[in-house]
C-alpha cells in the first residue's frame, strides 16, 4: 500500500481508538469509532480482490449500522434525561439500544455473522488488528455502561455466542474463520460477567489480545492460512510451531497456561454470585472450542502429515526469527503462576 | 402550524421510504431530495434556521450535485423506477414497518410521541441556540479539529480504496 495512504490509516486507528477510550461525551465516543471504521477500511481492501472487497463492504455496512444505533441510544438517552455523559445511561431503551449497537460491533451472537467472512476476506495482520485493537473501543463503551445494561440480556447473548463460536468453528478449514469463531466465543466469555465484576472483563480482554495476538503473529510469520499447509509447516520453523501448539492450548483455557485464568475467575465470580447453572453452562460450551484448539495444536506439530510419500517438504526456505512474537509467546503461556499479582492489580 | 410540521415529518419519512425502496439512484435521489428539504422544513421548525441552511446548501447543493454530475456518467439504459414490481415490493413492506411503529408507539406511548416542555408538545422540541455553532470554533476546537480530520479521513479512504483506473478495488474483476 501508498506509505502515505497507510500512514494516513495507521495514525486515524490510532486516533479514533484513543478519542472513544478517553471519552466521557457520547459525541466523542460515536466519533472515535467512525473513524475507526473509515480507517481500517483500506487495510481489509488492500489485497484487492473480490473477497477482501466483499470483507469491506460487509465490514463497513455492519460498522455504519452500528453507528446509528449507538448515535440513537445516546440521543434518546439525552432527550429523556438532559445529559451526554456516557456513565449516566439511564433511559431503558437506550440502555437495550446501546447493547444492540455494542454486540453488532464486538461480533456477539446474534449479530455475529459478518466476523467470520470479514476475517477470512483480510490479510493476517489486518485480521488480527480487527480481532483485537478494534475490539477494544466497543469493550471501553460496554465497560463505561456495564451498570446500566439488562443482565439477561448480556447472559443470553454470551451464552449464544460461546455456543455459536464453539460449534461453528468445528467445520472449518480456514484458520481464520476458525479463530473468527474463537473470538466470538471469548466475547461471549467477557460478557457474561461484565455486569457483576468489569475488572474481569478488562482482564479477559487483555489476556485474549495477548494470547490471539500470538497465534496471529505466529501464522503470518509462516504464512498458513489454512489446516492442510498448517500440516507441513513445522519444517520452516519447528520450535515456533511448537511453542504455537502451547498458544492455541492456552487460548483453549488449559490449566497450567494463562488462558486458564480468565475462564478460573469468571466461573468463580458466577459461582459467587449464585449463577452456577451459567457458569456450568459456560464451562461445557468451552469444551467445544477445545475439540478445534486441539485438533489445530495437533495439526501444527504433526510431522508425518497424510501426503504422499516423497512430498516435498519447505526446508528454512528463510530464518524468520521475530522478538514480539518469543515475547508475546512467553506472555501468552507462562503468565498463570503471576495470576496472585494480576488480581491484586486489577 | 401545527397540521404544516406535522406534514413536513411525514413526508420526511416517505421521502426516506422513497429512497429505502431501492429505486434506480435516478429515482432514489428524488426521495432524498424530497427527505432533506422536508428535513430543512423540521429544523426550522424546531428555530435553528442556521442549522437548515447549512443542511440545505451541503447536501443539496454540494454532494446531490456531486453525485448527480457522477451517476450521468455512468448511465442505465433499464433505469427501475417506481412501477417496477420489485420496488412496489419493498415499498409496501417499509409502509407495513412504519404502521406497525406507529401504531406500537401510539399504544404503548398512549399517543404522545416525544415530550412536553414548556415550548411545546408532542413532536416539538426546546429551541436550541445558535451560539452552539460559535462555540464549535472557541472551546471545542478539539472536537472541530476530529470532525474535520474525520471529514478529510473519508476522502483519503476513498481515493486509496479507488486508487488506479483499473488495479483499483471497485474494479476488481
Amino acid at each position: 500500500m501508498n506509505p502515505h495512504a497507510m500512514l494516513v490509516s495507521t495514525l486515524s486507528l490510532l486516533l479514533g481508538t484513543t478519542i472513544t477510550i478517553s471519552s466521557n461525551h457520547w459525541v466523542m465516543a460515536w466519533t472515535g469509532l467512525e473513524i475507526n471504521t473509515l480507517a481500517i477500511i483500506p487495510f481489509i481492501s488492500e489485497p484487492h480482490h473480490p473477497r477482501a472487497i466483499e470483507a469491506t463492504v460487509k465490514y463497513f455496512l455492519v460498522q455504519a449500522t452500528a453507528s446509528p444505533l449507538l448515535l440513537f441510544s445516546s440521543m434518546s438517552n439525552a432527550w429523556a434525561t438532559g445529559q451526554w455523559d456516557i456513565t449516566q445511561l439511564t433511559h431503558p431503551t437506550s440502555c437495550i439500544l446501546l447493547t444492540i449497537a455494542i454486540s453488532m460491533k464486538l461480533g456477539l451472537v446474534p449479530f455475529h455473522f459478518w466476523f467470520p467472512e470479514v476475517l477470512q476476506g483480510s490479510s493476517m495482520t489486518t485480521a488480527l488488528l480487527l480481532s483485537t485493537a478494534l475490539k477494544l473501543p466497543p469493550i471501553t463503551i460496554l465497560l463505561m455502561t456495564s451498570h446500566s445494561l439488562n443482565p439477561t440480556l448480556l447472559t443470553i447473548m454470551a451464552i449464544s455466542s460461546a455456543a455459536l463460536g464453539g460449534w461453528m468453528g468445528l467445520n472449518q478449514t480456514q484458520i481464520r474463520k476458525i479463530l473468527a469463531f474463537s473470538s466470538i466465543s471469548h466475547m461471549g466469555w467477557m460478557v457474561v460477567i461484565i455486569i457483576y465484576n468489569p475488572n474481569l472483563t478488562l482482564l479477559t480482554f487483555y489476556l485474549y489480545t495477548l494470547m490471539t495476538t500470538t497465534v496471529f503473529l505466529t501464522l503470518s510469520t509462516t504464512k498458513t492460512l489454512k489446516l492442510t499447509t498448517m500440516m507441513t509447516s513445522w519444517t520452516k520453523t519447528p520450535m515456533l510451531t511448537a511453542t504455537l501448539m502451547m498458544t492455541l492450548l492456552s487460548l483453549a483455557g488449559l490449566p497450567p497456561l494463562t488462558g486458564f485464568l480468565p475462564k478460573w475467575l469468571i466461573i468463580q465470580e458466577l459461582t459467587k454470585r449464585e449463577m452456577t447453572l451459567t457458569a456450568t453452562i459456560m464451562a461445557m460450551l468451552s469444551l467445544l472450542g477445545l475439540f478445534f484448539y486441539l485438533r489445530l495444536a495437533y495439526y501444527s506439530t504433526i510431522t508425518l502429515p497424510p501426503n504422499t510419500t516423497n512430498h516435498m517438504k519447505q526446508w528454512h526456505t528463510n530464518k524468520t526469527t521475530s522478538t514480539p512474537v518469543a515475547i508475546l509467546t512467553s506472555l501468552a503461556t507462562l503468565l498463570l503462576p503471576l495470576s496472585p499479582m494480576i488480581l491484586t492489580t486489577l | 402550524m401545527t397540521y404544516f410540521v406535522f406534514f413536513l415529518g411525514f413526508s420526511f419519512v416517505l421521502g426516506g421510504l422513497g429512497v429505502a425502496s431501492n429505486p434506480s439512484p435516478y429515482y432514489g435521489v428524488v426521495g432524498l431530495v424530497v427527505a432533506s428539504v422536508t428535513g430543512c422544513g423540521w429544523l426550522l421548525s424546531l428555530g435553528v434556521s442556521f442549522m437548515s441552511l447549512v443542511l440545505f446548501m451541503v447536501y443539496l447543493g454540494g454532494m446531490l450535485v456531486v453525485f448527480v454530475y457522477s451517476v450521468s456518467l455512468a448511465a442505465d439504459p433499464f433505469p427501475e423506477a417506481w412501477d417496477d414490481w420489485r420496488v412496489v415490493g419493498y415499498s409496501l413492506g417499509f409502509v407495513v414497518v412504519l404502521v406497525v411503529g406507529v401504531v406500537v408507539g401510539g399504544f404503548v406511548e398512549g399517543w404522545k410521541l416525544g415530550v412536553e416542555t414548556v415550548d411545546g408538545g408532542g413532536m416539538f422540541s426546546v429551541r436550541l441556540d445558535f451560539s452552539g455553532v460559535a462555540m464549535f470554533y472557541s472551546c471545542g476546537v478539539g472536537m472541530f479539529l476530529v470532525a474535520g480530520w474525520g471529514l478529510l479521513l473519508t476522502l483519503f479512504v476513498v481515493l486509496e480504496v479507488v486508487r488506479g483506473l483499473s488495479r483499483g478495488a471497485i474494479r476488481a474483476v
